[in-house]
């Protein structure tokens, strides 16, 4: 497995851990199963966590294959990169969309942040998950 | 097995050249091992660039490592 698709598991796995928690804890926050007051700080916590587990997981791959991970990407990794960045992109979209809409249902406007957020996440997700799948196939 | 409409003798110019390794191959044309791996096995048409590269370390012209196996479109 070379470094950049290494890479692209470590975000993927890291966001999936990291905002999966954020987002349960929100999700009992609405349903009266935990107090709503700290939730910034949860999401404060949750991106210092994300920022950490990344640079120390791409440290340890790093030095596993120095080589690779100096190199800069080739052209069939800039290729898989950016067909999944546009990937993402409309899962952002629509995604964006769909969070913006919950304002007019009446959400708060804290439910619209954690809304985008997720919509965020999601296309994150799906772009990493996209990587993977092109490194997966070859092509 | 192959996906692409291009062709190539890659495989078969590695061992010709002193059983050379696709890690070697790749070091010398500029991109990953993995990519070389990819284009051998026709799951991925390189850049003309990449192409003219991979046909220098071999020292043939392009058409001798590669062949298109395609149809002109009318």
């Amino acid at each position: 497995m070379s470094f950049r698709e290494k890479s692209a598991w470590i975000s993927f796995v890291s966001i999936l851990i990291v905002f999966g928690y954020y987002f349960t804890t929100v999700a009992r926050a609405m349903l009266g199963l935990r107090q709503e007051s700290n939730l910034f700080a949860v999401l404060v916590i949750a991106i210092a966590v994300l920022v950490v587990l990344e640079v120390v997981l791409h440290i340890v791959v790093a030095i596993q294959s120095p080589r690779d991970a100096r190199s800069p990407r080739d052209e069939r990794e800039r290729m898989f990169s950016l067909k999944a960045t546009q990937i993402g992109f409309y899962v952002l979209i629509i995604a964006a969309l769909a969070g913006i809409f919950t304002m007019h249902l009446g959400a708060g406007r804290r439910d619209v942040g954690n809304a985008v957020l997720l919509a965020i996440v999601i296309a994150e997700l799906t772009k990493y998950g996209a990587e993977i799948v092109y490194f997966r196939r070859g092509a | 097995m192959a996906d692409a409409e291009i062709d190539n003798n890659i495989r078969r110019l590695r061992f010709e050249h002193g059983e050379m390794t696709q890690q070697e191959l790749a070091d010398k044309v500029g991109v990953t091992r993995q990519t070389v791996n990819a284009i051998e096995l026709g799951k991925y048409s390189p850049s003309l660039e990449v192409a003219f590269r991979i046909a220098l370390v071999f020292k043939l012209p392009i058409d001798q490592v590669f062949s298109y196996r395609g149809k002109l479109k009318r």
